[in-house]
């Protein structure tokens, strides 16, 4: 609890500081706003997050708004952001100016230096003796003749799509050939289960839109990505029975929407699910992600 | 400061107006703007400023007594028509030909 108070003064702390620091006519509304939006956080951490934000925020305002801008004011490095807090210093001066005293005073120093001897004396602090040790190479062992650990392979867990069997329609069973012993009768003995017939589930066809064509523009541009699952009912000509829907969100309206609008298009696409073989009428969901390439 | 000025769109100018054009009336704070656009703060409040100075927004204080709702006031923003216009346009050439 004590350390949870500590981060929240400390941060409270912070924010006051880089109020301090903002251009004055902006200092008490960005200390005021931020101590609310402060309070409105609920955790220490998010409120220390937010303190060093504004910390942050507090550099980049007085860069726009605290001191005139150049013609070609870019993204302003460190050293510019000292010259700007010079200038704030020393208005009178410009910051080309600023830039050759600065430059001068190293090149003053340096020649100081060496007049007094005391760059000797910091080259002579410096130890002249250098121990250098040789170690013998290790050469790498070959491993030891053990026959290999047998690692059963991993197998990913690839899920298939959910399938609602319950909305699948089957064609009716044939009647499956029944052995018949000596008496007509069903041999117990080589009586065989016929197996299940196999059902496979449909998904997007051949000459299915692309993807791509469906991601939203603005999705793109704010780098949005993500995946939506549509549920669609498709009959046995691989084309939409009815209006697809949305099973999950991606968590984006616009994704949802560029799935849906996708899913739709492909009607007359879908390879139909098919049971033993045979084109059936089905309805599964299946998951469409958008990615940047 | 001037008026109606261009302002360089980035990405969190982007992530910033159009948590404003979900509801264009919609008066902000910066602490729903910041979830609304998932931007860190240190990128939101100098924005918000930009905005505001091009005049794309503009801003009050909340209207309550903190003493009140035992909370300081908080600053709100709010899209300004000629911010508005310019924004739905930005948006709007996103849009052209594909599903937005």
């Amino acid at each position: 609890m004590t350390t949870r108070n500590d981060l929240t003064d400390l941060a409270h702390r912070l924010i006051l500081r880089a109020a301090r620091q903002a251009p004055a006519p902006l200092a008490a509304r960005l200390q005021e706003e931020w101590l609310a939006d402060l309070q409105s956080r609920s955790g220490a951490l998010a409120r220390l997050r937010l303190a060093l934000g504004c910390c942050w925020a507090t550099a980049v305002i007085t860069r726009d708004f605290g001191v005139p801008r150049l013609a070609t004011s870019g993204a302003v490095s460190g050293h510019r952001a000292h010259l700007a807090d010079l200038q704030q210093m020393l208005p009178q001066l410009s910051r080309r100016t600023l830039t050759f005293i600065l430059i001068g005073a190293v090149h003053v120093l340096l020649i100081y230096s060496f007049a007094t001897g005391l760059a000797q004396q910091v080259a002579a602090s410096i130890p002249q003796v250098i121990h250098a040790s040789f170690s013998e190479e290790r050469r790498p062992q070959p491993p030891p003749a053990v026959a290999p650990e047998f690692k059963p392979r991993k197998i990913y867990d690839l899920a298939p799509p959910v399938v609602d069997t319950q909305k699948i329609e089957f064609p009716p069973e044939a009647p499956a050939a029944k052995p018949k012993g000596g008496d007509g009768t069903a041999d117990p003995e080589t009586q065989v289960a016929a197996p299940p017939p196999q059902r496979l589930v449909g998904g997007p066809g051949k000459d299915f839109p692309r993807t791509d064509d469906y991601y939203p523009a603005l999705s793109r541009r704010l780098e949005e990505t993500g995946a939506a699952t549509v549920q669609v009912c498709v009959d046995t000509q691989g084309r939409l029975s009815a209006d697809p829907t949305l099973a999950r969100t991606s968590g984006s309206r616009r994704i949802d929407a560029g799935a849906l609008a996708l899913a739709r298009a492909g009607s007359g696409h879908y390879r139909p699910s098919t049971v033993a073989g045979q084109a059936v009428n089905s309805c599964y969901p299946y998951r469409i992600r958008f990615e940047l390439n | 400061m001037g008026k109606d000025k261009d302002v360089r769109m980035s990405l969190q100018t982007l992530r910033v107006l159009e948590a404003f054009l979900e509801n264009p009336t919609e008066e902000l704070a910066g602490t729903d703007v910041q979830k609304r656009g998932q931007l860190a703060s240190g990128t939101l409040y100098p924005i918000l400023l930009r905005l505001e100075a091009a005049g794309w927004f503009v801003s009050r204080w909340e209207g309550v007594d903190p003493a009140h709702v035992g909370r300081p006031r908080r600053r709100l923003y709010r899209l300004t028509s000629s911010g508005l216009a310019r924004a739905s346009e930005i948006f709007g050439s996103f849009g052209r030909g594909v599903i937005a």
